[in-house]
């Protein structure tokens, strides 16, 4: 895990800081210590869960989570939040599966293209319109599930011939699914693109502080706009992946993932006021939000608990990595 | 803007731009009823006005509860989730095809209460742990949804209490029992949000909270407070619910947050706090209720309601920033 705290303002060194507050330095390992504590309390519960079979399920599960949680967290970084990634994830399933018979391998770059530009408007309307991002996005969540159920006639989408996108099934080296290969290459994507160009620290400077990012002559608008984006297709790609598990494409299919992401989000300690975290905390995140998922009944806990730890993590996740310092009314 | 207004200037002066910008929503109620009732003559029937009326019931109480909320600038997003919740418990204490149980209106009141500790629980997460409210909200309402899958046990309780029944079904001056509970707590939000400390510091708070603070205001009891309040109107709303139904389910709540968020925010209510009210929220329930009706009379499949609702946040909330753009440099 590289980036524990990736961009902090330069100054570090010249105040006298004590450094990270131990609270900052226990939850920068956060999510590594939960995915160990996690894997270790499994296989004390159930000797079985190490074992090659259950370990590429959980990845297999894993993987549409990853992509979407990876996209979000950009949005998370500029000081967002997207809540429609779910329901967009979900209208592309339909998406894919109507298009699908006609465009066969076609289909899943260009699902993935609309799905990058239904996010890039929704960017738009929150850059241009002035709307906060999560009133944007929580109308955009009930728009697009509206679209997804008029275009799906309200019903299930059955692909009959998968073959397009019958290779995210495979298994790379014979053990690793395929699409948990491509979820963990998209996440690396995304960090080394960030890293290489001067996209990582303007999306941190957006973060930290937008009226300095600006003064300093930031684009922010465009930032923000490309942050949306990539999260539009990110969604789009988990669809893709969906898909290719479920052989056919849904109204709500992915609605119940928005949790989920944001707790993976969250948990992986990239902070919900922006600027600090990465989408390698996130790819964390995602992992033991998929352990908690497949390790509850495992321990013998009723699934209906899994709704009540989201919203526990969520709240504690998001207490714990705030930056207080620079809110001083929270809403 | 808001600022001045709730430290400085006298209630006669804000009066005259507030009053032109109040008018607005009535008159779109106005206009769009008229539009609807010239294109379809199923619309304008007294039955479906019936309807119409009866059908915001739910909407309106709920949106009671989210407009405290809006006021304070705040957000509340675990409407579902505590309507869940309650529905569940009711059904489980009323007379039920599941337990002995028969408490009749204690079992109403509660699930009530029970809406008030997660509405508390939110207010909690929010002035302790300061987590910002649409999280902390977002994670109640996960809560919520849990505990009441929980009770819901994959068996659904079907309820037989005659009292709990008849609020859906009878009628008084020809509007459901419902319709009349609404209606009450459209007049008990008013009250509260006019004559009492609780409602009077909402609106303080979403207008200036720093200046309160520093005036010597113990502010968090009072967010706190708030959520709280908002929490027993999501429980009745979600009894209502399961008088409607006749059965407790999960999904009771189900878009009612998203729902009663865009009746606040196009009856006038800003999200930025400070401005609208229970009254303004309760011509925002009617202009969504006729809007969703009169869209279905005219021919469009009722699956684009959830669309309509979301297009019309964005174009209510946009057109509300307008007048303040230079000022709000920063947008989250």
């Amino acid at each position: 895990m590289s980036t524990p705290v990736a961009v902090r303002p330069a100054t570090e060194p010249a105040t006298v800081k004590s450094g990270p507050r131990p609270v900052e330095r226990l939850t920068g390992f956060m999510p590594l210590i939960a995915l160990v504590a996690l894997v270790a309390a499994l296989t004390i519960a159930d000797p079985d869960f190490l074992t090659q079979r259950s370990l590429t399920a959980a990845a297999r599960t894993a993987a549409p989570l990853i992509v979407l949680a990876a996209g979000a967290t950009l949005v998370v970084l500029c000081g967002g939040i997207d809540l429609s990634i779910a329901a967009l994830a979900s209208l592309s399933t339909v998406l894919l599966a109507l298009w699908l018979p006609d465009l066969g391998g076609l289909a899943t770059p260009v699902v993935i293209v609309v799905a990058a530009a239904i996010g890039a408007v929704q960017g738009t309307a929150h850059v241009l319109l002035r709307i906060p991002s999560f009133i944007v996005t929580l109308g955009g969540l009930s728009i697009l599930s509206a679209v997804a159920l008029v275009v799906s006639g309200a019903g299930t989408v059955r692909v009959v011939d998968d073959s397009p996108v019958k290779w995210l099934d495979l298994y790379v080296a014979g053990y690793v699914p395929m699409s948990f290969a491509v979820a963990v290459i998209v996440v690396a994507l995304i960090a080394v693109v960030l890293k290489v160009t001067p996209l990582q620290s303007w999306i941190s400077a957006t973060g930290y502080s937008e009226s300095a990012a600006r003064l300093a002559g930031t684009p922010v608008d465009l930032v923000k706009i490309g942050a949306f984006c990539v999260s539009g297709a990110c969604a789009g790609l988990a669809a893709v992946m969906l898909v290719s598990r479920q052989f056919s494409g849904g109204p709500t299919m992915a609605d119940n993932l928005l949790l989920p992401a944001v707790a993976a989000i969250v948990v992986g300690g990239t902070a919900i006021t922006g600027g600090h975290g990465s989408v390698w905390r996130s790819l964390a995140g995602a992992l033991v939000v998929t352990l908690l998922r497949v390790g509850l009944p495992i321990v013998g806990v009723p699934s209906a608990y899994e709704q009540i730890l989201y919203g526990a993590i969520i709240v504690v996740a998001v207490a714990l990595t705030l930056d207080r310092s620079r809110v001083s009314i929270i809403k | 803007m808001t600022a001045e207004e709730v430290v400085t200037a006298p209630r006669r002066q804000s009066r005259r731009g507030a009053s032109f910008r109040d008018a607005g929503p009535p008159v779109a109620l106005i206009v769009i009823f008229g539009i609807f009732a010239a294109l379809s003559p199923q619309f304008r029937s007294i039955d479906n006005v019936q309807n119409i009326v009866d059908a915001a019931a739910v909407l309106a109480v709920v949106t009671c509860g989210i407009t405290f909320v809006l006021m304070m600038g705040s957000i509340d997003l675990s409407a579902a989730g505590v309507m869940g919740a309650s529905a569940l418990t009711v059904s489980l204490l009323v007379a039920n095809n599941r337990n002995d149980n028969d408490f009749g209106l204690l079992g109403i009141l509660v699930a009530v209460l029970l809406g008030c500790a997660f509405g508390c629980l939110s207010g909690l997460a929010l002035v302790l742990l300061k987590v910002p409210s649409f999280m902390a909200t977002l994670g109640v309402s996960a809560i919520g949804l849990g505990v009441a899958t929980l009770m819901f046990a994959g068996v659904q309780p079907n309820i037989s209490d005659a009292m709990l029944e008849s609020w859906a079904i009878e009628r008084f001056l020809g509007f459901a029992y419902l319709t009349w509970i609404a209606a009450a707590c459209i007049l008990v939000g008013w009250l509260i949000q006019r004559y009492t400390r609780l409602g009077r510091y909402a609106y303080a708070i979403g207008g200036a909270e720093e200046v309160l603070t520093l005036s010597g205001v113990r502010v968090k009891p009072y967010k706190i407070a708030v959520f709280t309040l908002a929490g027993a109107f999501y429980g009745l709303g979600g009894v209502m619910v399961t008088s409607q139904l006749g059965a407790g389910l999960v999904q009771a709540g189900d878009g009612y947050d998203f729902s009663a968020i865009t009746a606040a925010v196009v009856g006038g209510t800003l999200l930025t706090g400070g401005r609208g009210g229970i009254l303004h929220s309760a011509v925002g329930v009617l202009l969504v209720m006729v809007l969703t009706n009169g869209l279905v009379q005219v021919g469009v499949s009722p699956y684009w309601q959830g669309g309509v609702e979301g297009l019309i946040v964005v174009a209510a909330v946009a057109a509300a920033v307008i007048p303040q753009r230079r000022r709000n440099q920063v947008v989250k």
